[in-house]
């Protein structure tokens, strides 16, 4: 197909071809093409097959308004090719199709639709029940559009921005430019949005006059230039708005062009102001077959000769409702298509220099006449005129026919904030009403038709915006309203909703194949409200976001019902307003996880790692999960442990004493210098939330530990509890600063013995007791005996920035005794056969801090420090039924159940918290939580696991804890 | 299926000044409540009132899967039941719920998750529900396009499989109901507002709507996430509720990719396959109380981060809509479902969080059984209000309670 | 919807920098006095406002303070505390 070659508002370059493929054939569109256009100039003209009827559908908005151009481009479903640019090497493929576009086998069910009223699946292939299964499998096979490939891997670069403006225009036609070069030039940052690729909107395609020997086109070049040149204005073509929130919060899109680092980026603008001037869309028009290949909206046609080169027929019928029809007529008769007809639905109202070009091109023009029926099978032939009562019914032969009901506006920019709208009888069109905070609407979204309107009405919206920001005198203002107020106000819309048809076949929603009568029917069946109906038939819920039946569903249903102007009610829009990839949302998704500062040197030793909250840890040192080498080790030698993700704080200052009863239950104020406390923090249900040790090194200065998981809501939770107590304390995080090695074992003393020098003695240095020293005279070192693996253990907490050295420093000690790495699987069963909590695992939200043993940690008698979870505590405690935490082993020397397990009789009486074969023990053993009457020593518990049938294990309940029951080996 | 059409829920009545029962909210629960309390009770003299249309709050709004592999004993046989009664209920009703029991596919992500779907599916299978624990091996057979690969931010350990689960479409729960509850004459307010609730001696006797005065003797609130404030705000019972945004969306229509419900706690994410095609995905909520229904540029970004990290062949998928409903979240993930205690003849059944669309069949049989009889059913019990100031969280959920709903 | 919330430390910032911490109930209450019931009043019940709420706000990606707003929870914007005190005097 030739190509208009010399049109000033061409966007193409026909001198540079691209190839494509399409059905495994190759095809040439050139630069500037979209992959709908380029396809039809290689004579395409069946893009899709409809969703339900199989129907042919070709380029109708050319703006992606519906799905009728949606196809499979590089193995990514449902592109909407009249928005996609074409690209080298590009394969394209139809969708929903069986057969090919010009011939689906599926097409039948066009003839068929009698069978299927409005929400008829709701109502059939239920009886008998078992055809439903089938049914449903056919049903998920016919339905959907495209197809997406499980090993289908995206390629490209997907990137995300954050910018920040003073003021974010939405829509770079004559009103947004307008509206930004107002607030820039009040030096404000601006950041404009257009999805486009230029700027220049409802002006850039046209070339009818603007003024005296100045066309729309040049008008748009020339507010673009400006717009180019302004400094404080950052231009984002390409760049569709996707969704706009309250606090002004904007988000889109941006597809990256050639000399771009992404192929699509991710948006999200925050700016003081923002202005909403996306213009308009345009009104289908609802008649028989509306859908056919052939026929096209207004700015589709014109724009398909002015922008691509592409004459979009050879005779053609209008059956329009606005001035921008009649111009799209000239423009196309003066590129040599034979208009036959011009039939405008308005019976007056028409520009009358518009209509005497009409009359000197003898182009035949009829108002108040509509079209009623399409004809033709896979594209128009003819088409059915008529007067609007339907009288006169008259046939031209065409192969274009450009139907419009009218302009609409494209308001999802300001009801997805929330912002509303109302239904405007003059217009015909739903116009802004209600603004979020700091919002503006501009130019045609408006309902302004004029030129000079739209751009006055865009420079106020700049004014308003610059006052938010502080940047805009009243006067400012007040000039800029009376200049609009001085220019035409909106003009009288078309108001046809309907031309005078039954509807079996005029389409409200092409998407979904919803009809006019399948919106009767819904309406019939009660569902009175178009949002009901909008889900009762699905109009409005396919690919194209509602842009088709937005308008037309309101009306229509009003119409049907008989009500007023007022009470009509649009239907609602919402994010993201144009459909966009997973990918770009996703961005540059990344993620992160802590690293300890032995990350490194423990993967090289073999660890094999697991996110543990925030971080990362080593929980394995071989494919032995059951670790039993790394545990017996550290129960007959010595073994090394990372256990840096600790929680640390410092908190000190005069109340820092009266902080800590406030959290633990413990009695703070008793802990000597030199040793170590151990105790737990409970929430107001007196369930434990957190255990650690505390240190006191000075006058109201103390050190503790948090568990892994708590470190990050510590600091939160202490100040949270004493919110409103004024007191003077401070607390510091050290959880990143300090690292922390676990040395474990018989032979831990050994070890540490040779690279410290001060007495590491049983006496001068027992259990629970804290030294703090320095290794070679320059490493501080907080050293802990505790027991939580039951061994002679040390806790040694260091700098970060000294980990490594401490660690090499042990490992070299450590070598004549063959010191090993344990991890933290390793720890868990060490530290479960000494009957040693790990809250979450032997705890839960239905056990307090007496359900898990450790009531002993709990002073009752500081009342005054109002300490979370003693009241719960008091109330509770009395309770014989609750969850008790006990230990245990297996019958018979039966192996251990896996964790999770059940104990029931009749009903569940419990779980399994953590079991294991003990290798230390040489039998199967664990802790449970169970009800109450079940906790004491000696019962007999029936142990159901998952998958075990009518097979049943038993263990029996036996006094903590199970390892070294006196404490002698972490006392040694 | 070729005759005029009827309307499904009759036609609109003028309110009456007294009925024997008054539901407030024209939700799932109220018309399961209504349908049963007629069908099994012979109580018929019910008017629904609703604010806006039946199915405005979370009915229309919820991602419509069901399940019953929750964590207690006291829920597990709750869900069972309403799982086994949406065939039936097709059939009662004569209304095509399209139950899709496609099976829920829950993926675990460390060793301590899979143990606590081990206690899960256990309970599940001692009480007769079928739910399995697999490997990713496993998974990935079941969902082709799962990424079990390690180099995602949460490795794929393995998952719970749930094979009754599956996805029942919502609208159709709501219109079905409703047309059940009208054909024995129950009668739906639409865009009528209960204002008030009258008592005397500690008994109810009234509702004021925004069409008058009811006199009645047993009033039901079940509002979903309004049901709270409107039962602190008509009687002055606070609960122990937080209502929170919760947000799902919708791709473009596909042909079919996922055949199961998936999820994943970690990455706080859930996609399912609509029979129409579209990908349903849902987001963990916004932690703040809110009323909005508002949707977030956050959640929906973090939605595609996660989806693009396990089922990777989505990122070339296009999200389509996205939309937010409230569920009144309570500090043990389960329900408060209570009558007859603060006052004589007054009802609530709230508190179901994002679980409310599974159970609603089985929670309106019950509290009809309640209503009817003013005797609680035993399988009712557990979920009465005082178990929060007798220290019995139910457990439902493992994870603690902190001073917000973000639990 | 894209909530913002005033810290008295940092300024307007992005909601989802900060932690919601319950609506406000008062100080602690004395031990002593303390029922089931007037503990659990306390510690779980809500009122659930429709409409502005006083509620505890913390600023965890920020400067760690706790601080209460008021707050709108039909439409998420805070509301400025002399706006509130009018309306209950009007």
């Amino acid at each position: 197909m030739n190509r208009l070659n010399a049109l000033p508002t061409l966007q193409i370059d026909p001198s540079r071809k691209i190839s494509f493929i399409y059905r495994n054939k190759q095809y040439y569109g050139v630069e500037g093409d979209t992959v709908a256009t380029a396809l039809y100039s290689n004579g395409i003209r069946i893009f899709a097959r409809s969703l339900k009827y199989h129907r042919p559908r070709g380029i109708y908005s050319l703006d992606g308004e519906c799905s009728n151009t949606c196809m499979e481009v590089d193995g990514i479903p449902n592109v909407r090719c009249e928005n996609t640019l074409l690209k080298d090497g590009m394969i394209v493929k139809e969708q929903n199709v069986v057969g090919s576009l010009e011939n689906d086998r599926m097409s039948f069910i066009d003839k068929i639709d009698w069978m299927m009223p409005a929400g008829f699946y709701y109502s059939t292939m239920h009886k008998p029940a078992k055809i439903w299964p089938i049914a449903m499998k056919q049903i998920r096979k016919v339905a959907g559009l495209g197809v997406l490939s499980p090993e289908f891997k995206m390629t490209g670069k997907y990137d995300e921005i954050f910018p920040t403006a003073d003021v974010c225009v939405i829509g770079g036609g004559p009103a947004g430019m307008s509206a930004a070069l107002e607030a820039s030039d009040k030096g404000l940052r601006v950041i404009l949005l257009e999805s486009r690729s230029v700027l220049g909107g409802f002006f850039e395609y046209r070339s009818h006059e603007y003024k005296e020997g100045q066309s729309y086109h040049d008008r748009a070049k020339e507010l673009s230039a400006q717009v180019e040149g302004a400094e404080k204005i950052r231009v984002f073509t390409n760049a569709s708005m996707i969704g706009t929130y309250n606090n002004n919060l904007v988000t889109g899109f941006q597809i990256g062009g050639k000399n771009d680092s992404f192929d699509e980026r991710y948006m999200e603008i925050r700016a003081i102001s923002v202005i909403v001037a996306t213009g308009c869309i345009e009104r289908p028009l609802l008649f028989e077959n509306n859908e056919r290949p052939g026929i096209m909206q207004m700015g589709c046609a014109l724009r398909m000769a002015h922008t691509y080169g592409l004459v979009p027929g050879d005779t053609a019928v209008f059956s329009i409702g606005h001035d921008l029809g009649i111009e799209t007529a000239i423009c196309l008769h003066d590129l040599g298509v034979k208009i036959a007809c011009v039939a405008d639905i308005r019976k007056s109202g028409q520009a009358s220099k518009l209509v005497a070009q009409l009359t000197e091109r003898n182009i035949p023009f009829l108002t108040g006449w509509v079209a009623t029926k399409a004809h033709g099978k896979k594209h128009i032939k003819k088409v059915t005129l008529a007067t609007l009562e339907g009288r006169q019914p008259t046939n031209y032969d065409c192969d274009l026919l450009v139907a419009s009901a009218g302009l609409t506006p494209l308001t999802s920019g300001i009801t997805v904030a929330k912002g509303t709208v109302k239904y405007d009888g003059h217009t015909g069109c739903f116009l802004p009403d209600k603004m979020p905070a700091k919002m503006y609407a501009a130019g045609r979204i408006m309902g302004f038709d004029d030129a000079l309107s739209i751009e006055s009405s865009g420079r106020l919206a700049g004014c308003r915006a610059a006052l938010d920001c502080e940047a805009c005198s009243t006067t400012e203002l007040s000039d800029a309203k009376n200049q609009l107020d001085g220019l035409p106000d909106p003009a009288a819309g078309c108001k046809l909703v309907i031309a005078p048809v039954e509807g079996r076949k005029s389409f409200i929603c092409f998407d979904e194949d919803t009809t006019i009568k399948n919106i009767n029917q819904a309406i019939e069946k009660g569902f009175d409200v178009p949002e009901l109906i909008k889900r009762f038939t699905s109009a409005g819920t396919g690919p194209g976001q509602g842009g088709i039946p937005g308008h037309n569903l309101p009306l229509y249903v009003a119409k049907y019902q008989g009500m007023s102007d007022v009470s009509i009610r649009s239907t609602n829009v919402r994010p993201p307003v144009i459909p966009t990839l997973i990918a770009t949302y996703a961005g540059s998704n990344h993620s992160m996880f802590k690293r300890t500062p032995m990350d490194e040197m423990q993967r090289n030793d073999g660890g094999i790692f697991r996110n543990i909250g925030v971080w990362q840890r080593a929980r394995y040192f071989s494919s032995d999960l059951s670790c039993k080498n790394e545990i017996e080790n550290v129960r007959s030698n010595v073994g090394i442990l990372d256990g840096s993700t600790l929680g640390k704080f410092r908190i000190f200052g005069p109340d820092a004493v009266k902080a800590l009863e406030r959290v633990f239950v413990s009695d703070i104020s008793k802990i000597k210098e030199g040793r170590i406390k151990y105790s737990a923090m409970c929430n107001d249900d007196g369930c434990v939330i957190d255990d650690g040790v505390l240190i006191k090194q000075g006058e109201n200065d103390y050190y503790f530990t948090t568990s892994t998981g708590r470190a990050g809501s510590t600091i939160e939770w202490i100040r949270y509890h004493t919110r409103y107590d004024d007191w003077d304390f401070h607390m510091v995080n050290l959880t990143d600063s300090m690292g922390v090695i676990n040395l474990s074992g018989p032979n831990a003393r050994k070890v540490l013995e040779k690279i410290v020098d001060i007495d590491m003695s049983n006496t001068a240095f027992g259990f629970s007791e804290y030294k703090e020293f320095q290794l070679d005279s320059t490493i501080p070192v907080r050293c802990m005996r505790l027991g939580f693996v039951g061994e002679l253990s040390y806790e040694l907490h260091v700098p970060s920035s000294y980990m490594k050295t401490v660690w090499l420093m042990l490992g070299e000690a450590g070598k004549e005794y063959n010191i090993q790495n344990f991890g933290v699987e390793a720890q868990n069963v060490l530290r479960m056969e000494k009957c040693h909590i790990i809250l979450g695992q032997e705890s839960e939200q239905r056990t307090n801090l007496l359900d898990v043993g450790l009531g002993f940690l709990w002073n009752r008698n500081k009342t005054e420090a109002k300490t979370v979870g003693a009241v719960a505590l008091r109330q509770a405690e009395n309770d014989q039924t609750r969850l008790k935490l006990v230990a245990f082993k297996m019958e018979n020397k039966g192996r251990a159940p896996r964790d999770g397990a059940l104990i029931v009789d009749k009903k569940v009486r419990g779980y399994i918290c953590t079991a294991r074969d003990s290798f230390t023990l040489k039998e199967g053993v664990g802790m449970a939580l169970v009800e109450g009457d079940l906790s004491k020593n000696g019962t007999r518990l029936e142990i159901y696991e998952d998958e075990c049938g009518d097979d049943r294990i038993y263990g029996e309940v036996v006094p903590m804890p199970l390892y070294d029951p006196k404490g002698i080996r972490m006392k040694m | 299926m070729f005759s005029k059409q009827k309307p499904l829920w009759g036609k609109k009545k003028k309110l009456k000044s007294s009925y024997d029962v008054v539901l407030i909210g024209g939700g799932l629960h109220n018309l399961a409540t209504a349908y049963y309390l007629a069908k099994e009770h012979g109580i018929t003299d019910i008017a629904i009132i609703e604010k806006n249309y039946i199915g405005y709050g979370g009915a229309g709004r919820n991602t419509a899967i069901v399940r019953a592999n929750q964590r207690t004993q006291h829920n597990v046989p709750l869900y069972k039941e309403a799982l086994d009664l949406w065939p039936v209920l097709t059939k009662e009703l004569d209304f095509n719920l399209m139950f899709n029991n496609c099976g829920n596919l829950n993926l675990l992500h460390s060793e301590a998750a899979m143990k606590a779907a081990r206690m899960t599916i256990a309970t599940a299978q001692f009480h007769g529900v079928e739910s399995h624990l697999i490997d990713a091996k496993e998974a990935k057979k079941l969902v082709p396009s799962l990424n079990i690969s390690d180099d995602i931010t949460f490795p794929i350990h393995g998952a719970m499989f749930h094979p009754p689960g599956g996805i029942v479409r919502h609208d159709a729960v709501v219109w079905g109901l409703a047309k059940g509850a009208a054909q024995y004459g129950a009668e739906i307010h639409q865009q009528t507002e209960a204002l008030a609730i009258g008592t005397k001696d500690g008994k109810v006797t009234s509702v004021t709507t925004s069409e008058g005065v009811i006199n009645t003797k047993q009033v039901l609130i079940s509002a979903g996430a309004y049901s709270a404030g409107l039962i602190s705000g008509m009687l002055g019972i606070k609960l122990p509720i937080s209502v929170l945004t919760i947000q799902a969306m919708v791709t473009q229509p596909l042909k079919p990719l996922l055949n199961h419900v998936v999820s994943s706690g970690a990455y706080h994410c859930y996609a399912n396959q609509t029979l129409k095609g579209e990908i349903a995905t849902g987001a963990h909520m916004d932690p703040w109380p809110n009323y909005t229904t508002l949707s977030t540029a956050h959640f929906i970004k973090h939605q595609a981060e996660a989806l693009s990290e396990f089922l990777p062949c989505l990122k070339g998928l296009r999200f389509m809509r996205i939309w937010g409903g409230l569920a009144d979240m309570t500090p043990d993930m389960a329900p408060i479902l209570d009558g007859n205690d603060q006052f004589e003849g007054f009802f609530m059944n709230c508190g179901w969080g994002y679980f409310g669309f599974k159970s609603c069949s089985v929670a309106g049989k019950y509290m009809a059984e309640f209503m009817a009889t003013n005797k609680c059913p035993d399988i009712l019990k557990p979920f009465a209000l005082k178990r929060y100031e007798e220290h019995k969280l139910m457990g439902e959920t493992a994870a603690l309670v902190n001073y917000s709903p973000d639990n | 919807m894209a909530l913002t919330i005033t810290c008295p430390i940092c300024g307007k910032r992005n909601g989802y920098e900060f932690r919601f911490g319950g609506e406000e109930k008062g100080p602690r209450p004395v031990e002593k006095d303390l029922t089931p019931q007037s503990w659990c009043d306390y510690v779980h019940m809500n009122n659930c406002v429709a409409g502005v709420q006083e509620e505890w706000w913390f600023h965890k990606d920020g400067c760690g303070s706790w601080f209460s707003i008021y707050r709108d929870t039909t439409t998420n914007y805070e509301v400025e505390k002399m706006e509130v005190a009018n309306n209950e005097q009007a």
